[in-house]
């Protein structure tokens, strides 16, 4: 047959097997040097990414206070219910349903997001549930296996001034909001909507930041990263001084709360707003944390639309506080003077029409017609002075274009020019007729409650132009720095024999009997002011005031409005002194106050505590 | 007396063992200290002290006494393989173990030596030719019944190492060339023949032209041929009629990275770990892969990660040169022996750490399909330590006795 075997053990097969050794460890050492080598930087760094996991740590939000340093928004601990699906049981579904008040698909659909998401990391299953529930999860323990709950902050109000409308609300950002927003926000983050929250969330909101923790394959913590020397610190935000007057704004909303209408009152030395009082207004509280859309709903159906800022966005004629722009264009275009006089009957006849006086006046100069609100002299008046000085004037005062308040939603009102109506009616097809109803502050003439206290405040100062603002400052608490908002200014040039003569018609329209606004007194002060009646073709009319107090030295100046009333000096005037007597003669702070004694048909429920925190820091 | 004594023992190779072991056991440490296996090292060191006794009784057992009781040894530990299937526990999926508590014993490790000694006893009787069809048939029957067994368990990566001092060793005995084609090309050809039609054409062609080189007649070369084409075919047919899940198990076996969250995670993780050690490594004990457990048991089959991540390059090359060193030192030593039975013994065992150092490499750094066999000495495990001691003990033993006839 044929040979099967060669000599044993020969030289020649050891040296082949140690050459097929040889081959099989030089291919492995080739392999490892390019593993660890040529692919080394490639593996390093997907070790990394394997093995080093990011934990946001939130900064806490900055805290909101009053010009008295009184807190009114606070973070209060919140509670938000965590589901880690690995550790989860689906059998235990209809349980967390149950505890939670959710229905099962969405807790299903939370728990299918969250498993896509990471399954070892928690994942939020519902944000701010109540102190029951929280018991309640607690005393199922160990059986509900995968839910946490971890604590998080919300916003809470710990004034009685409300505010809505100018504080704005804090909420889960939405998917648009993350699309339009820079690289900082991700899903189920919180931003501020609406408001200062919103205008000043750059400052409110911090600075994230970020834990390294060391993670095993299941994505577990085992430990920190670098011995924590990697982690960046969250900052937590700065906190808004805002020039606001809790208990002044706190009294406008109790004021107003039987009505619709506004209060802005601005300190005329500086533009800082005292008060911004929108009523109807809403709870901030239903909107931190979660906002059902039950809630959601009933604000947007409600007729007398709460959401609606009055104080900034509503447009109605000025009615008779306009009265003072036409007097002060006559004055300064040295078309009348103080002697100038004009006989009221109770009416006045232009052409086949009849406009009509409320009393007869009889021989009325400037500071009278002021005083008296007389119609007929400022019919007689719009007349000579003509469209165009009218409405430069009123551009002085900042009418028809927006205040510059620092909450971002403004309206800019209506002021009507020459353009204007040759725009609408056509160059030649409007008459002097059309002008009248403006010379006592009615007709197309548009005007906001921010744009009116900002005219009572040039009144007050004599012309000077700040820019409103709700801010007074930020002061972050770890570099101790304070930040001062930037607002513009200007002055008007309006002689001092003008301002002397269309003030001295306001002091009377307040402190003389024969005035319109007794109603705005207050004690020992001497307040000017001037009442207004906007005609409402729709129903009752809505009623004005502005005014400015102390008459010599003005350091506060106040628009109210109130709407479908009636006239402005049984209405709006009350308001308004109530409130400048409120910022002039503080209640004694460092105690708890009560802010809601004025209004007589108060029962003793709403007389809120006011929780003073004492200073910075 | 100096002299006498390093003449008599081989210190070189018992050393490159102790320091192996030494490697392993910082391994181990490294990889379950802070964790719920930490008492894995301690285990392991208990082990190291059973498996040096164990060492000593390799060395000092009488090379003779181990020939002339061979084949009642091999048969003994067959039954106790066969006992395993019936009484044993399943751990990970294969019934390979006798134990209590935490404690067990795995057959197989021991089985593999006893076979070897048989086998050597076998072929080194000066009767024995593996010329001889019937004595080659009588090799085939010694090592085909634990591989029987062993897959019966069902434990494939163990049995497949049963060629790998199979082969060696009759190669060693003096078969011819043709024998060893005709051992390795059919499995060569049936493994290619499961990637793909085009694949088979070109192993065949390539196994035809190298039984043309190995020239020998007609007949013989016609049947070497004819069992590689009936291989390879074969192969398509089983691998057609299993189920779906057993031939995606084999597709997995083949090429991992078709499956990144089953045994291709394990393959792309370890890679991970060796690659990111770079040339120096990250130091002991700051393997971020291996202190943050990404590949799940790494201590056992896959401790070469741990060295390699935490001590780069160059650690590996270290313990490759080690490996190499062992290597080479027991061919040489198979060569030098005079005694048949204590060369074969000698080449046995050598090539049994050859297969599992290469093989177990080769799976960790991505050359070679998941094959669950241990690193020789470094990797956790007590009765594949202590196997692996037994037949240290065994080559310095043939060393002793080098010069006998």
């Amino acid at each position: 047959m044929f040979q099967f075997s060669s000599e044993f053990g020969s030289q020649e097969r050891k040296i082949i097997i140690q050459r097929i050794l040889f081959v099989c460890f030089a291919i492995i050492v080739f392999r490892l040097f390019q593993l660890q080598y040529v692919y080394y930087e490639e593996f390093g760094k997907r070790s990394k990414e394997n093995s080093i996991r990011t934990v946001i740590q939130e900064p806490i939000r900055g805290y909101i206070y009053d010009r008295n340093n009184i807190l009114m928004v606070d973070n209060k601990p919140a509670y938000t219910v965590m589901i880690v699906p690995s550790d989860f049981d689906e059998k235990n579904i209809p349980l967390v349903s149950y505890i939670l008040n959710i229905p099962t698909e969405e807790v299903k659909k939370n728990l299918r997001k969250a498993k896509i998401y990471n399954r070892f990391i928690p994942s939020r299953l519902k944000r701010d549930i109540t102190y029951e529930q929280m018991a309640h999860i607690e005393e199922y323990g160990k059986k509900l296996r995968g839910i946490e709950v971890e604590a998080e902050t919300k916003r809470t109000y710990v004034t009685n001034a409300k505010m809505s409308h100018a504080l704005g609300y804090v909420k889960e950002i939405s998917k648009r909001q993350i699309e339009n927003s820079e690289e900082y926000y991700r899903p189920g983050d919180l931003i501020g909507n609406n408001g200062i929250e919103s205008k000043y969330e750059k400052y409110l909101r911090g600075i994230k930041g970020f834990e390294y923790i060391s993670q095993n394959s299941k994505g577990q913590r085992v430990g920190t990263f670098n011995n924590g020397n990697s982690d960046i610190l969250p900052i937590d935000g700065a906190d808004l001084y805002l020039s606001i007057d809790a208990n002044v704004q706190a009294l406008a909303e109790s004021l107003l709360s039987d009505y619709r209408g506004a209060v802005v009152a601005i300190d005329p030395r500086n533009g800082g707003v005292i008060a911004f009082a929108s009523k109807p207004d809403y709870d901030l509280t239903e909107f931190s944390g979660i906002t059902t859309n039950e809630i959601w709903n009933s604000l947007l159906k409600n007729p007398t639309k709460p959401l609606f800022n009055r104080a900034s966005l509503t447009r109605y004629p000025p009615g008779s506080t306009y009265k003072m722009v036409l007097a002060i264009a006559a004055l300064e275009n040295n078309i009348i003077d103080e002697n100038w006089r004009v006989q009221c009957r109770g009416g006045f006849q232009f052409g086949n029409k009849y406009f009509k006086d409320l009393h007869i006046h009889g021989s009325t100069n400037v500071v009278e017609a002021i005083q008296k609100s007389c119609n007929v002299f400022f019919y007689q008046l719009m007349l000579k002075v003509g469209l165009d000085k009218w409405s430069q004037y009123g551009k002085e005062f900042g009418f028809g274009e927006v205040a510059g308040i620092d909450i971002l939603e403004e309206n800019s009102g209506l002021l009507p020019t020459t353009n204007y109506y040759n725009k609408t009616y056509g160059v030649g097809k409007w008459t002097q007729g059309y002008l009248i109803s403006l010379g006592i502050g009615q007709g197309e003439l548009g005007v906001t409650p921010i744009q009116m206290a900002n005219y009572a405040a040039m009144l007050a100062n004599k012309g000077k132009y700040f820019q409103p603002h709700i801010l007074d400052y930020t002061f972050d608490r770890n570099t101790k720095k304070k930040e001062l908002p930037e607002i513009s200014q200007r002055q008007t040039k309006i002689s001092e024999k003008t301002w002397q003569l269309v003030r001295e018609g306001m002091r009377r329209v307040v402190m003389e009997t024969s005035g319109t606004a007794s109603a705005a007194r207050v004690k020992k002060i001497v307040v000017a002011g001037k009442t207004g009646t906007a005609q409402n073709p729709h129903g009752q009319d809505h009623a004005w005031f502005v005014g400015f107090a102390p008459y010599d030295n003005p350091t506060i100046a106040i628009c109210v409005l109130v709407e479908n009333v009636g006239y402005g000096g049984a209405f709006a005037a009350p308001i308004a002194g109530k409130c400048i007597d409120r910022y002039l003669h503080p209640l004694p702070i460092n105690k708890t106050i009560e802010t809601l004694s004025v209004t007589e048909n108060k029962n003793d429920s709403s007389k809120v505590a006011v929780q003073q925190k004492s200073g910075i820091n | 007396m100096a002299t006498y004594i390093k003449g008599y023992f081989d210190f070189k190779l018992l050393i490159t063992f102790l320091v192996l072991i030494t490697i392993g056991l910082v391994s181990i440490y490294s990889s379950t200290a802070d964790t719920p296996q930490y008492f894995t090292f301690y285990r392991q060191l208990a082990w190291s002290g059973v498996g040096l006794i164990l060492l000593l009784i390799g060395m000092f057992i009488p090379l003779r006494e181990l020939e002339r009781t061979s084949y009642f040894v091999y048969f003994f530990s067959l039954i106790i393989l066969a006992l395993v299937l019936i009484a044993g526990q399943k751990v990970y999926g294969s019934k390979s173990w006798f134990g209590y508590g935490g404690f067990g014993i795995q057959p197989s490790e021991f089985v593999k030596i006893t076979t070897i000694i048989a086998v050597s006893a076998f072929l080194g009787k000066s009767t024995t030719s593996i010329a001889n069809l019937k004595d080659t048939l009588g090799v085939f029957g010694i090592v085909i019944a634990p591989v029987f067994l062993i897959m019966l368990q069902p434990d494939f990566g163990t049995a497949l190492t049963y060629l790998g001092f199979f082969i060696p060793l009759i190669y060693w005995s003096g078969s011819s060339n043709a024998l060893i084609v005709a051992i390795i090309s059919p499995i060569i050809i049936a493994i290619l023949s499961l990637l793909g039609t085009t694949y088979f054409v070109i192993a065949l062609i390539l196994v035809g032209i190298g039984i043309i080189l190995l020239k020998e007649d007609i007949f013989i070369s016609a049947v070497l041929f004819g069992i590689n084409v009936i291989s390879g075919i074969m192969t398509q047919i089983i691998y057609n009629i299993l189920p779906f899940y057993q031939q995606k198990r084999i597709l997995t076996f083949l090429d991992p990275s078709a499956d990144p969250l089953g045994a291709g995670y394990n393959i792309i993780q370890s890679k991970v770990a060796i690659g990111s050690g770079g040339l120096f490594g990250k130091g002991f004990m700051n393997g971020s892969q291996t202190r943050l457990s990404f590949i799940p048991k790494q201590w056992t089959d896959f401790i070469f990660c741990v060295t390699g991540e935490e001590f780069g390059f160059i650690g590996s090359i270290i313990i490759l040169g080690l490996f190499a060193y062992l290597l080479y030192r027991g061919l040489w030593l198979a060569s030098i022996t005079r005694n048949r039975f204590g060369s074969l013994l000698a080449m046995g065992i050598t090539s049994l750490f050859a297969v599992h150092i290469i093989v177990n490499i080769g799976m960790v750094i991505g050359l070679m399909p998941v094959i669950g066999i241990p690193l020789p000495f470094l990797s956790y495990g007590g009765s594949s330590l202590c196997s692996y001691m037994l037949m240290a003990g065994l080559m310095l033993n043939v060393y002793m006795n080098r010069k006998l006839y």
